[in-house]
């Protein structure tokens, strides 16, 4: 993520025309691509945009953006007051309320809801891509990786796939196997998990949390 | 492309293909539009969110054949607000002109290449009658599930059954089966899990007449007159239903559909955050009753007929009277086991639909 901070005029050229009188804003260039300039204002909403894929070219005092179709986007700079950079890393996604975190303490409670022997090592287990949900042993000792979802899908497996990759770095740990732990497990992300060789897992939120339901069900 | 067409014509043609229309643009900007193609004076509508696409063709007096993405809720609420009469509709550059009398608009168009492409389904065509099918989704869609959390059971299992063809649904608490004997749509084995928005949308455009069915690997495409209505399929495997369904009822009640849905909607007024209303099953009749905490009680005696062990048992009430409205005929059969087993909603008439609701625990 590149932030800079700019005093820019901003013309845009495609399906219509569009002039930006020169002001000090924020041009926001993410790792996906894209770029967006920003007022001081107008909450998330940038002034101007242009989505990826589009190429930069970045010559003294002027930027040139140019879509596919053609659009450009041309920033001429007159001052550049900040310019950092930033990984952030792979994005988590958005957490819509707290059912996650508390399903995994309530896991972590008691790791036997995954399989019988298990036993917990740690909670966020740390690795250098950031860290795992659950860690745990099996019966047999073996090292299992169990990454939490309130709703399973293809992104998560791919994250729990990319922990067991960096944990079976570990000579103590690997090999380690994973299993992915969600509400529900979408179709396609399960055909991914089992390919991987990661077991899925469906999660009874009122059974782990040891809710008896007024309202019963058929199954 | 320029075409003219009475607002009316227009106005329904657009509520339906827009009923398809993603709420939200998403990743595809595009699919916030509706797709609108004239050859001639045939003029196709299309609606896509990608998982349900809607195509509804119109007559129109065509005057210059094309293609063109217009923003569809903006364009249907302009159409919708003009004064009746004949509707212009003129594509000039990057703008769609729609005008009508003394009202003129300019709406910006969205990109047309950027409008999905439809494949043909190359399955064989049955045909099935509309009316019989409209009632079996109107009986069945309603016990699907609306959470996305759980994908199958947010579909209808269309299944081949016997000669005929068997609708179920499911949201976990109730379960609703409708045969629709004859009807011989799909081979021996052979079942596909049929989203229930899609269905419900086709319910909407069903009326007399015959619907054609196409079934592909992916996806389902139904046909009724100049409404073209494609939906992915789920993919997964259905909950073995069957088992779930008592096979002896020792307890049966007997009541008038209406009564029974009458007393319903006044008892449940105090039924309250989730309240269940407790039936009371006894030889003379039944007593529906709703207590909410802090609130209140109702009370309503009913008659009705009832063989087998005094009881109470309680349900939610929304589910049970989705149950109750759903059967055909003036009288319900209510089947239980005890007061903790799922108990069956039947029409004493006709055995071909079935509804199962898992009671409530009451103290």
């Amino acid at each position: 993520m590149r932030l800079v901070i700019a005093t820019c005029s901003v013309d845009y050229q495609g399906r219509l025309s569009a002039h930006l009188p020169m002001a000090t804003r924020l041009l926001l260039l993410k790792a996906d691509g894209s770029i967006s300039i920003h007022a001081d204002d107008r909450a998330y909403k940038p002034l101007n945009w242009m989505n990826p894929p589009c190429r930069i070219v970045e010559e003294p005092g002027r930027w040139v953006v140019t879509s596919p179709k053609g659009e450009t986007l041309t920033i001429t700079i007159d001052e550049v007051h900040t310019d950092v950079s930033h990984h952030l890393g792979v994005d988590p996604g958005l957490q819509k309320d707290g059912v996650e975190a508390h399903l995994q303490e309530l896991l972590a409670a008691d790791v036997t809801y995954l399989a019988d022997g298990m036993v917990l090592v740690r909670r966020e287990y740390p690795t250098d891509i950031g860290p795992v949900d659950l860690l745990c042993r099996d019966g047999e000792g073996a090292a299992v990786a169990v990454e939490i979802k309130r709703v399973g899908e293809i992104a998560g497996v791919e994250q729990l796939v990319r922990y067991i990759e960096r944990l079976d770095l570990d000579g103590r740990l690997r090999p380690v196997r994973g299993i992915f732990a969600a509400q529900s497990v979408k179709p396609q992300a399960r055909v991914l998990a089992e390919s991987r060789g990661i077991a899925c897992i469906e999660l009874d939120y009122d059974l782990l949390r040891k809710v008896e339901r007024a309202e019963m069900r058929l199954f | 492309m320029k075409f003219r067409c009475e607002r009316d014509v227009l106005v329904e043609a657009l509520g339906t293909a827009t009923r398809a229309v993603a709420s939200r643009g998403g990743a595809l900007p595009v699919l916030s539009g509706v797709k609108a193609e004239l050859i001639g004076n045939r003029l196709v509508l299309s609606g896509s969110d990608l998982d349900l696409t809607i195509q509804v063709g119109v007559e129109v007096a065509g005057q210059a054949d094309g293609v063109a993405v217009l923003p569809a809720r903006l364009t249907a609420d302009i159409v919708r607000a003009l004064e009746p009469g004949a509707v212009h509709i003129e594509v000039e550059g990057e703008e769609g002109r729609i005008s009508s009398g003394r009202s003129q608009f300019a709406v910006r168009l969205l990109p047309a290449d950027d409008f999905p492409r439809l494949a043909e389904s190359a399955a064989d065509e049955v045909t099935l009658d509309a009316a019989a099918l409209a009632e079996a989704l109107r009986q069945v869609v309603r016990a699907a599930s609306h959470d996305d959390a759980r994908p199958i059971l947010t579909g209808v299992l269309m299944a081949a059954e016997g000669d005929g063809l068997r609708l179920v649904a499911t949201d976990s608490y109730r379960l609703a089966v409708r045969d629709l004997p004859g009807a011989s749509v799909l081979r021996e084995g052979q079942a596909v899990l049929v989203p229930s928005k899609a269905l419900g949308e086709l319910g909407r455009v069903l009326t007399t007449g015959t619907v054609t069915l196409r079934l592909g690997e992916r996806d389902a495409t139904f046909v009724v007159g100049d409404t073209r209505l494609t939906t992915r399929l789920i993919e997964g495997e259905f909950p073995n239903y069957r088992q779930l369904i008592p096979s002896t009822h020792p307890n049966r009640l007997t009541v008038g559909r209406e009564p029974l849905l009458d007393a319903l909607r006044r008892v449940k007024l105090l039924a309250r955050e989730a309240t269940p209303v407790r039936i009371t099953l006894k030889g003379e009749g039944i007593e529906l009753t709703a207590i909410t905490q802090d609130v209140g009680q109702a009370h309503e005696d009913l008659d009705a007929k009832y063989e087998g062990t005094e009881m109470v048992i309680a349900f939610n009430p929304e589910y049970l009277a989705d149950g109750v409205e759903a059967v055909e005929g003036d009288e319900v059969t209510l089947e239980t086991v005890d007061a903790l087993k799922p108990a069956v909603v039947r029409s004493v008439e006709s055995q071909d639909y079935l509804y199962l609701l898992m009671p409530v625990r009451v103290s």
